[in-house]
């Protein structure tokens, strides 16, 4: 039996953000469903079972306070990583986050695709969908951030500001939070697990190494350029510990089983939510 | 080469500085001024205070009723001297033509709302008002996070009988004292700018909306179509890209997979045109 090979994908910082993220947003959109529903039995439910109003509240404001400090965290994160001698190529190379002009390549080879035209596009480190993501994550999270603690108070804010903008401040808060729990509870969770070698838990983002040979496959053009740079040597990893596999199995499971009955519910009560 | 990027960061550095610094006096001018909270006021805009000053222009809620004498809310009458008068007696500031004679009683032009938002009675002279509850006329109002969420009724916050209309002068809910009189009874500290939340939201997606809080309409629109448009683009997508990976294990290419229901001659000649891949190997 030959052993297989492991890249390094997500380095362990990489990893500690996303499990913060996890369960920081989990929080959130538990609490927030149940201030959302708190009319209907479904969000009188979820309220019971997180201690009533206030405590449901208080934790939404905890959660919210530790996301704006991780968010905050990241930011510095972000800026230690740019490189200021080469910034061109830090901030529009391959291995940045910020989109460029070859994922709207990628983008329309894959919908030509679909419909049969041309072949894949070579992908390499970020997909688009991965860039979308998270940078639909970035917006958000000053938009629900900034909105959140006028809401948290509006005695304080009302000093300055006139009473309407709380008015719009809910409602932005409401819509971008229904915007973020649907993005990522469907097409943040299909992209990630939905896929017939990664069905029904990715590990990549828990363990943080991929397999070579699936790898090349997802992301060829990846491979091909630390093949090229001769990097690849460096980035070869073991297999994940068998305990700790067993770890993030439990916390995967726990997190995709929570975030399924969250989405399934509120497009149940959807017709319930009002965003005034 | 290096001291010229330096030089050349430390102008723009400069630069986006000062353009900070003016940036930040522009919005301070037009904020409005801090709220106080047990004060009357009439307008916490600056530049509106300014635009009354120089027209001497008014609103009728800001202008005392014609009578040298107090008037009792609670008790629903004048004092004059020392004698309580009822309020029927006594001439009101603004007169309602026409009131309910007619089948309708809100009239097209909004007319008699508006002369009634100025009457010590709101509903004086409406015929089985008594039998009747508030949201049977007022069903807009019936929208609010108040009774929504915290379980508060109309009088709570509008008082008991007689219900003062809220633009007459000695209202509680005159937009001059409405933050000390009825906000501050939960929100203790509430002012004049915290009291022009809007309690009575308007259904953000309706076109009258567009009118009258145009940046809730807009706000709520563009969340909506963002929503709309991430989802109609990625359901799709993400979709169509499970199918593709399913026919790429079974070794076809797309258009057999995804569309099936295409006529057989229509389907060859699309595939003379894109001949067919080969699997890939493994």
């Amino acid at each position: 039996m030959t052993e297989k090979t492991y890249i390094k994908r997500y380095s362990k910082i990489h990893r500690l953000f996303h499990i913060f993220i996890v369960l920081t947003f989990m929080n959130q959109a538990v609490t927030g469903f149940s201030f959302l529903f708190i009319t209907t039995d479904l969000g009188e439910k979820l309220s019971r079972l997180l201690g009533g109003y206030k405590t449901t509240f208080f934790l939404h404001k905890v959660g919210g306070v530790l996301m704006i400090s991780g968010f905050l965290i990241h930011i510095l994160y972000l800026l230690s990583k740019i490189d200021r001698r080469n910034l061109k190529t830090s901030i529009f190379g391959p291995d940045s986050l910020v989109p460029n002009l070859q994922d709207i390549k990628n983008l329309s080879q894959r919908v030509l695709s679909f419909f049969g035209f041309g072949s894949l596009p070579k992908i390499d480190r970020w997909a688009y969908w991965e860039k979308f993501g998270y940078w639909g994550v970035f917006w958000g999270m000053p938009l629900l951030g900034i909105t959140g603690v006028m809401l948290m108070f509006p005695l304080l804010i009302c000093s300055v500001v006139p009473g309407w903008t709380l008015n719009v401040a809910a409602l932005l808060h409401r819509a971008e939070a229904i915007l973020a729990v649907s993005y990522l509870f469907i097409i943040h969770f299909f992209f990630g697990h939905f896929s017939l070698s990664k069905f029904p838990l990715n590990e990549a983002m828990f363990s943080g190494r991929v397999e070579l040979e699936e790898l090349m496959e997802e992301r060829p053009a990846w491979v091909e350029r630390l093949q090229k740079e001769g990097k690849i040597e460096l980035l070869k990893a073991k297999a994940p510990n068998p305990w700790y596999r067993v770890l993030y199995f439990i916390f995967g499971y726990a997190a995709l089983a929570c975030g399924f009955y969250i989405i399934i519910k509120g497009i149940d009560y959807s017709r319930y939510i009002k965003l005034h | 080469m290096k001291k010229a990027f330096i030089k050349k960061s430390r102008t723009v550095y400069f630069v986006f500085g000062i353009g900070l610094l003016i940036g930040l006096a522009v919005l301070v001018m037009y904020l409005p001024d801090p709220g106080r909270s047990q004060e009357e006021v009439v307008s916490p805009y600056i530049t509106r205070l300014r635009e009354r000053v120089r027209t001497g222009y008014q609103e009728g809620y800001e202008v005392k009723p014609r009578m040298s004498v107090g008037y009792d809310l609670m008790k629903g009458g004048y004092y004059e001297g020392n004698e309580v008068r009822p309020i029927k007696r006594t001439r009101d500031e603004f007169k309602a033509p026409g009131v309910l004679r007619d089948l309708f009683p809100v009239s097209s032009t909004g007319a008699e709302v508006r002369i009634r938002s100025h009457l010590p009675d709101a509903h004086a002279g409406i015929k089985f008002y008594q039998q009747s509850t508030c949201t049977e006329c007022h069903s807009r109002q019936a929208r609010s996070f108040h009774t929504d969420r915290a379980g508060i009724n109309c009088r709570q916050c509008h008082g008991a009988e007689p219900i003062p209309a809220i633009k007459h002068y000695y209202s509680p809910m005159n937009p001059i004292r409405r933050h000390a009189y009825v906000c501050a009874t939960c929100h203790e500290g509430a002012n004049d700018l915290f009291a022009q939340y809007i309690i009575h939201e308007p259904a953000p997606g309706a076109l009258t909306t567009k009118e009258s809080f145009p940046v809730f309409f807009y706000a709520n629109w563009f969340m909506v179509l963002l929503l709309l448009g991430t989802m109609a683009f990625f359901i799709p997508h993400s979709l169509m890209m499970f199918l593709q990976e399913l026919a790429m294990k079974k070794g076809k290419t797309g258009i057999d997979i995804l569309f099936p229901l295409i006529p057989h001659r229509f389907k060859a000649t699309l595939r003379k045109r894109f001949p067919k891949k080969k699997a890939p190997e493994k």
